[in-house]
C-alpha cells in the first residue's frame, strides 16, 4: 500500500505513533509518554489527543483493542495500537525526517567550510 | 471531583457523535492529568484547567467547522445574527453603552487581578525547566522549624543524594555591601552563590559568561538593572572593576533582564535586610579556616547560613527526593549528635517556596473579584430579562414565521456574547492603563510583583472570560425569550401587561442572588477592616513615633572590634549632639523591618547536651538603643558604658524568654553560654517584648548583647527626635559621611514608615476587597431598584385601582416595600450562610477577630437591608404620586 499519501505527519500525530510503537496504550498513557519523551515540550491535552486519534482511526493507521491487556485495571479503558499500515507510515515518516535532517546537515557543513 | 463534572459539561461543546465515541476516554484522561497536576501544585492545576478550556474550544471548533457535513450551525446565519445584533446595539446606544461599561468594569477588574495572579502564582519561575527545581531545607525538631537554612558541611553531604542531578547553595542572608566609586561610597546588594548555581537554574548571562567551577574569588556577575542604572548600560562592561567591601572585583557577566535570584522566601528568616533584588553575585568558596570575608564560607555543621536549591533528576518526584534527603539527615544526626541531633531535612518545590506564602491572599482577591463579575452578570441578566419581555412580540413573530427555537436562542446568545466581548475589549484597555496604579498599591515585598505584566495568557483569559460571561448573561433571557407563549404575546398588543409568573419568579431569584453576593463581599470587607484595625492597635513594644532609622555598611577597613568601637563612640556622640535629637542607638535587627538570627544557649546549672540547647533570637544593642526605641526595662538594668570589652560579658533578655526559660525563677544574675566554646555571660536585665517579625506575630524569646562587647559591621541606627523625624534625615546622613565618607548610609526611613510597610500586604488586600464590597453594594442597590421599578411600573394599573377603591397610600407603599425587602432578606440569609461556608478562604487573613465576628455579622446585613428598603421605597413612593385616573388610563 502506498504510505506516501499519509506523509508528512504532523508532530502531534508522529508523537502518538511513536508512543504506540512500543505497544498498546490507553489515552492517558499516550499523553504521559509523549510528555516524558519530549521533556514537556509537547503536552497533549485530551481534546487534541482524541481528535488526532479519531483521524488516525478513520485513516486505518491505528486500531482499537476491545480487551484489556492487564487485568488489574479497575475500569474499562480503550487501548489503541498501530496497525501494520500505521507502523509503515510512521517508519516512512521517520525516514523522511532523517533524509531531511541529513540533507540539511550537509548544507550547513558545506556552508561553514 | 467537581472539576470532572465541569469537564463533562464542557464536552457538550463537541459534536455528539465524537462525544459518544471518545467522551469516556477523554474524561479518564482529563481526570488522570488533573490529578497529576494537582499533586504538583495548585498553580500548575489552575494553569492546566485554563489550557484545558482552550483545548476544548479549539478542538471542538475544529471538529464542528472543519467539514461541511459536520456543521450543524452555518456561518451565514451567524453572520446575520451578528449584523442584526449590531443594528440592535446602534438603535439602543444608552443601553448598549451602560451594559458595555458594566461588563468592562467586571471583566476588567478580573483581568487585572488575574494579571497579578498569573505573574506571581502561575507563570513558571524565570529559570530553565523550572519543574525539576526544589528547595532543600534543614529542619529542627525541638524548635518546630521546618525550613531552617543549611550548614555548609550538611550541604556537602546532601549533595551526594542520588535523586538530584545537581545541588547548589547561596548565602542565606543578604546585607548591604559598600561599593567605592569615584563619587563616594554607595550601597550595593550583593550575595554569594556556589559557582554552578546559574547553570543549574538553566540561565546564563546576557553578556559575558557564567562562573566556572573553580572561579577566581575576584569575579562578579551583575544584574541587568544594576548594569543599566549604575553602569550606564555599557556594552563593553566586561573586565570593568567594582570595589565591593574594599575588594576589587572584575565583572565577568551581566544577567538577563528577567532573571531574579534568590527570591526573599528562599532565604529563611535571616533573609534580606530589606526586600530588594540582588545586584551582584559573587562566587561562594568553602574554606576550612574561620573567615568573615564576603564570598567565603567556613566549613562547619554548627552555623547554618546556606539556602540550598537542587535540581531533581528527570523522572524523580519531589517525594522521592525528600525521602532520600531525610534519610541522609537521619544518618548525619547519628554520626554527629553534637551538632545534628535534632536536625532533619526536607525538600519542597522551588515555585511553592517562592510564592506559596502569598497564595491565600491572591486566591481571596480572585474570589472577591469573581463575585463582582457575577453581580454584574446578574444585573445585566435582569436588565435583559426586562427587555426580553418587551421583545417578546418580536420573538413571537419570528417564531410564527418559522424560526427554530435553536436559532432564537443562538441570536440572543450572539447578542450577549458580543456585548461581553465589547466589554472585554474595553476591559483590556482599562487594565493596561490601570495596571501601574494597581502595582503601586501592591506591597513592594510581594514576591515576583516586579514580574507582573499583561501578556498573552492574560489576553486569552480575558477573552475566555468574556465569552463565558456573555453565555452566562444570555442563557436565562435566551431560554425565557425562546419560549414565547405565542398566542398571548401576539394577542396582548398595546396594553402593557404584567409579565408571566415564571419571569417574576426568575427576577426574584436574581434579586436574591445579587443581595446574597453583596453580603458575602461586604462581610469579607468588614472582617478584613476589623482585622486591619486590630493589627494596627497592637502595641509593638516600643514607641514608633518620632523615630528615624537608617542602616550603615562599614567597609573592610573596620576589621577589628576596636576600630568599630571607636567609630560608634564618635558617631553616636555626634548624633546625640545634634539639635532635635533626644537619644540614639543601634541594633542588628530592626523590629518590623528586617530579619532574624538565632543562637543556641546553654543555661548554667541545667544539664542539657549542647545538641538539644534551646534556641533564642539574637540581637545587639549599641549605645542607648533601649532608651531611643522606648523599650521598657522591666527588671534589673539595661546596658551602659561600663559593659565594655574587658568587663564581664553581660546579656539582657526579653520578657518572653524570661517566662519560657525561667518560669519560676528570677533570671537576673543567672549565667548562660552562647555556643560551647564561648564564655559565660550574666543576665543583667529583662526588657519588654517587642514585635519583631510582624505586628501580628507573637514575640519570640530574645537575647541582646551590648554593642561594646560585640560591635557589628552592618547595624541599623535609630534616632529619637523631638520633632518630625523625616526632617532630620539629610542632617543625619551628612553626619555619618562626616565621620567617614567610606561608610554607606542607606534606607533612611521613619519608624512610622517601617510600621506602615510591615502591614502593606494586609492594606492591599483590604483596599481591594473593600472596593469590591462597595461596588457590590452599589450594584445590589441598582439591581434591587431596577427590579422594583419594573414591578411597580407593571403594577401601576393595579395600584391605581387599589387607590381608586380607597386603599390608603401608606398601605400600598408597604405592600411594595415588603415584597422587595422580603426578597432582600432571603438574599441576606443566603449570603450569611455562604460566607460562613467560605470562612476557610478568609481565615488566614484575619487577626484579632473571629470569622463570625458579631459586630460585622450584625452591621452588614442591617446595611444591606436598609439599602434594599430604600431601593424599594423610591419607585413605590413615586407610584403613590400617580393620579389614579391616569394610572387606569394607561
Amino acid at each position: 500500500m502506498n504510505v506516501d499519501r499519509f506523509l508528512p505527519l504532523t508532530p502531534v500525530v508522529l508523537e502518538i505513533a511513536l508512543a504506540l510503537a512500543a505497544g498498546e496504550r490507553h489515552g492517558y498513557e499516550i499523553m504521559q509518554d509523549v510528555e516524558r519523551r519530549t521533556d514537556g515540550r509537547i503536552v497533549l491535552h485530551p481534546g487534541t489527543l482524541y481528535r488526532a486519534l479519531g483521524r488516525l482511526l478513520d485513516q486505518g493507521l491505528i486500531e482499537e483493542l476491545d480487551e484489556r491487556p492487564a487485568s488489574e485495571d479497575d475500569e474499562r479503558r480503550r487501548y489503541y495500537r498501530l496497525t501494520a499500515l500505521g507502523n509503515a507510515v510512521a517508519r516512512a515518516e521517520v525516514e523522511r525526517l532523517a533524509d531531511q535532517v541529513s540533507a540539511a546537515r550537509r548544507l550547513f557543513r558545506g556552508g561553514r567550510a | 471531583m467537581s472539576a470532572l463534572r465541569a469537564y463533562r459539561l464542557l464536552l457538550l461543546a463537541y459534536p455528539a457523535e465524537f462525544r459518544e465515541r471518545f467522551g469516556a476516554g477523554m474524561q479518564q484522561a482529563f481526570r488522570d492529568r488533573y490529578r497529576a497536576a494537582r499533586a504538583q501544585s495548585a498553580a500548575v492545576a489552575a494553569l492546566f484547567l485554563l489550557r484545558t478550556l482552550l483545548d476544548i474550544a479549539a478542538n471542538a471548533a475544529a471538529l464542528r467547522f472543519s467539514r461541511k457535513e459536520r456543521t450543524p450551525m452555518n456561518w451565514q446565519s451567524l453572520g446575520a445574527d451578528i449584523r442584526y445584533a449590531g443594528r440592535m446595539f446602534a438603535r439602543n446606544p444608552v443601553f448598549t453603552s451602560l451594559a458595555v461599561a458594566a461588563l468592562a468594569l467586571g471583566i476588567g477588574a478580573n483581568a487585572a487581578i488575574f494579571t497579578i495572579v498569573n505573574g506571581v502564582l502561575l507563570k513558571p519561575l524565570p529559570y530553565g525547566q523550572p519543574r525539576g527545581l526544589v528547595m532543600v531545607w534543614s529542619s529542627n525538631a525541638i524548635e518546630h522549624r521546618d525550613h531552617d537554612v543549611v550548614a555548609p558541611l550538611d550541604f556537602l553531604d546532601y549533595r551526594k543524594a542520588d535523586a538530584f542531578a545537581d545541588m547548589q547553595a547561596t548565602s542565606s542572608f543578604i546585607v548591604g555591601a559598600s561599593m567605592r566609586t569615584a563619587a563616594g561610597t554607595e550601597q550595593i546588594v550583593a550575595t554569594a552563590v556556589t559557582p554552578g548555581m546559574f547553570e543549574m537554574l538553566g540561565r546564563r548571562p546576557a553578556i559575558g559568561r557564567n562562573f566556572t567551577p573553580q572561579e577566581v574569588q575576584t569575579a562578579v556577575i551583575v544584574s541587568n538593572r544594576f548594569w543599566r542604572s549604575r553602569l550606564g548600560g555599557d556594552a563593553n562592561v566586561l573586565g570593568r572593576v567594582l570595589t565591593i567591601q574594599d575588594q576589587p572585583r572584575t565583572i565577568i557577566g551581566v544577567m538577563p533582564d528577567d532573571f531574579v535570584f534568590p527570591y526573599k522566601s528562599m532565604l529563611g528568616p535571616s533573609g534580606f535586610t530589606r526586600s530588594s533584588d540582588v545586584e551582584a553575585w559573587l562566587p561562594l568558596a568553602f574554606v576550612n579556616a574561620n573567615s568573615r570575608a564576603t564570598g567565603v564560607a567556613t566549613l562547619t555543621r554548627n552555623a547554618r547560613f546556606l539556602s540550598v536549591v537542587g535540581r531533581l533528576k528527570p523522572g524523580v518526584s519531589v517525594a522521592q527526593g525528600n525521602g532520600e534527603i531525610a534519610g541522609i539527615a537521619h544518618q548525619l544526626a547519628a554520626s554527629y549528635p553534637d551538632s545534628n541531633r535534632v536536625v532533619g531535612a526536607n525538600v519542597i518545590p522551588l515555585h511553592e517556596q517562592a510564592v506559596g506564602g502569598v497564595r491565600p491572599a491572591l486566591v481571596l482577591l480572585l474570589a472577591g473579584v469573581g463575585f463582582v463579575l457575577l453581580m454584574a452578570c446578574v444585573n445585566l441578566a435582569n436588565l435583559l430579562l426586562a427587555r426580553s419581555s418587551v421583545r417578546q412580540r418580536e420573538m413571537a413573530i419570528r417564531s410564527a414565521l418559522g424560526a427554530e427555537r435553536r436559532r432564537l436562542i443562538a441570536q440572543t446568545l450572539v447578542e450577549t456574547v458580543m456585548l461581553a466581548c465589547m466589554g472585554g475589549a474595553v476591559a483590556i484597555l482599562v487594565v493596561s492603563w490601570s495596571m501601574s496604579a494597581l502595582l503601586r498599591l501592591a506591597p513592594a515585598d510581594m514576591p515576583r510583583i516586579g514580574e507582573v505584566h499583561a501578556d498573552v495568557t492574560v489576553l486569552a483569559f480575558t477573552f475566555a472570560l468574556s465569552v463565558i460571561t456573555g453565555m452566562a448573561i444570555g442563557i436565562v433571557p435566551a431560554l425565557a425569550a425562546s419560549r414565547p407563549e405565542l398566542q398571548s404575546s401576539l394577542k396582548s398588543s398595546g396594553r402593557g401587561s404584567t409579565s408571566g409568573r415564571g419571569q417574576r419568579r426568575l427576577r426574584g431569584v436574581l434579586v436574591v442572588a445579587e443581595v446574597g453576593l453583596a453580603v458575602v463581599l461586604m462581610l469579607g470587607a468588614g472582617l478584613l477592616l476589623r482585622s486591619f484595625l486590630s493589627v494596627l492597635a497592637v502595641d509593638p513594644g516600643f514607641r514608633p513615633d518620632n523615630l528615624l532609622t537608617l542602616q550603615i555598611a562599614l567597609p573592610n577597613s573596620y576589621q577589628t572590634a576596636d576600630q568599630r568601637r571607636a567609630l560608634y563612640a564618635s558617631l553616636f556622640s555626634r548624633l546625640d549632639a545634634l539639635p532635635g535629637v533626644a537619644s540614639s542607638g543601634g541594633t542588628t535587627r530592626l523590629p518590623l523591618g528586617s530579619t532574624n538570627v538565632t543562637t543556641k544557649i546553654g543555661i548554667e546549672g541545667r544539664d542539657i547536651p549542647p545538641g538539644a540547647w534551646p534556641e533564642v533570637e539574637f540581637r545587639r544593642a549599641i549605645h542607648n538603643y533601649f532608651e531611643a526605641m522606648g523599650i521598657p526595662i522591666l527588671r534589673g538594668r539595661g546596658f551602659n558604658a561600663t559593659d565594655g570589652p574587658t568587663a564581664p560579658p553581660v546579656v539582657v533578655i526579653n520578657q518572653t524568654m524570661a517566662r519560657q526559660l525561667f518560669a519560676n525563677e528570677d533570671p537576673v544574675g543567672r549565667r548562660l553560654r552562647m555556643g560551647t566554646s564561648s564564655p559565660r555571660s550574666t543576665i543583667v536585665g529583662v526588657i519588654g517584648d517587642v514585635r519583631h517579625s510582624a505586628l501580628d506575630a507573637a514575640p519570640s524569646p530574645e537575647l541582646y548583647i551590648p554593642g561594646l562587647q560585640g560591635p557589628p559591621t552592618n547595624p541599623f541606627i535609630v534616632i529619637r527626635t523631638t520633632a518630625d523625624p523625616a526632617a532630620l534625615a539629610a542632617t543625619v546622613r551628612a553626619e555619618v559621611q562626616a565621620v567617614d565618607k567610606t561608610i554607606a548610609a542607606y534606607d533612611i526611613r521613619t519608624m512610622a514608615q517601617v510600621r506602615s510597610e510591615s502591614v502593606a500586604q494586609r492594606r492591599f488586600v483590604l483596599i481591594l476587597v473593600a472596593a469590591f464590597g462597595v461596588l457590590a453594594l452599589v450594584m445590589a442597590a441598582v439591581g434591587v431598584y431596577g427590579v422594583m421599578a419594573l414591578v411597580v411600573s407593571e403594577r401601576t394599573a393595579e395600584m391605581g385601582i387599589r387607590l381608586a377603591l380607597g386603599a390608603q397610600p401608606g398601605a400600598v407603599l408597604r405592600l411594595v416595600v415588603r415584597q422587595g425587602v422580603a426578597l432582600a432578606a432571603t438574599g441576606v440569609a443566603i449570603g450569611v450562610a455562604a460566607s460562613i461556608a467560605m470562612t476557610p478562604l478568609l481565615s488566614t487573613q484575619l487577626y484579632g477577630v473571629g470569622a463570625l465576628d458579631p459586630p460585622t455579622m450584625a452591621a452588614v446585613p442591617a446595611l444591606l437591608l436598609a439599602v434594599a428598603a430604600i431601593a424599594c421605597w423610591l419607585p413605590a413612593h413615586r407610584a403613590m404620586k400617580i393620579d389614579p385616573v391616569n394610572a387606569l388610563r394607561v
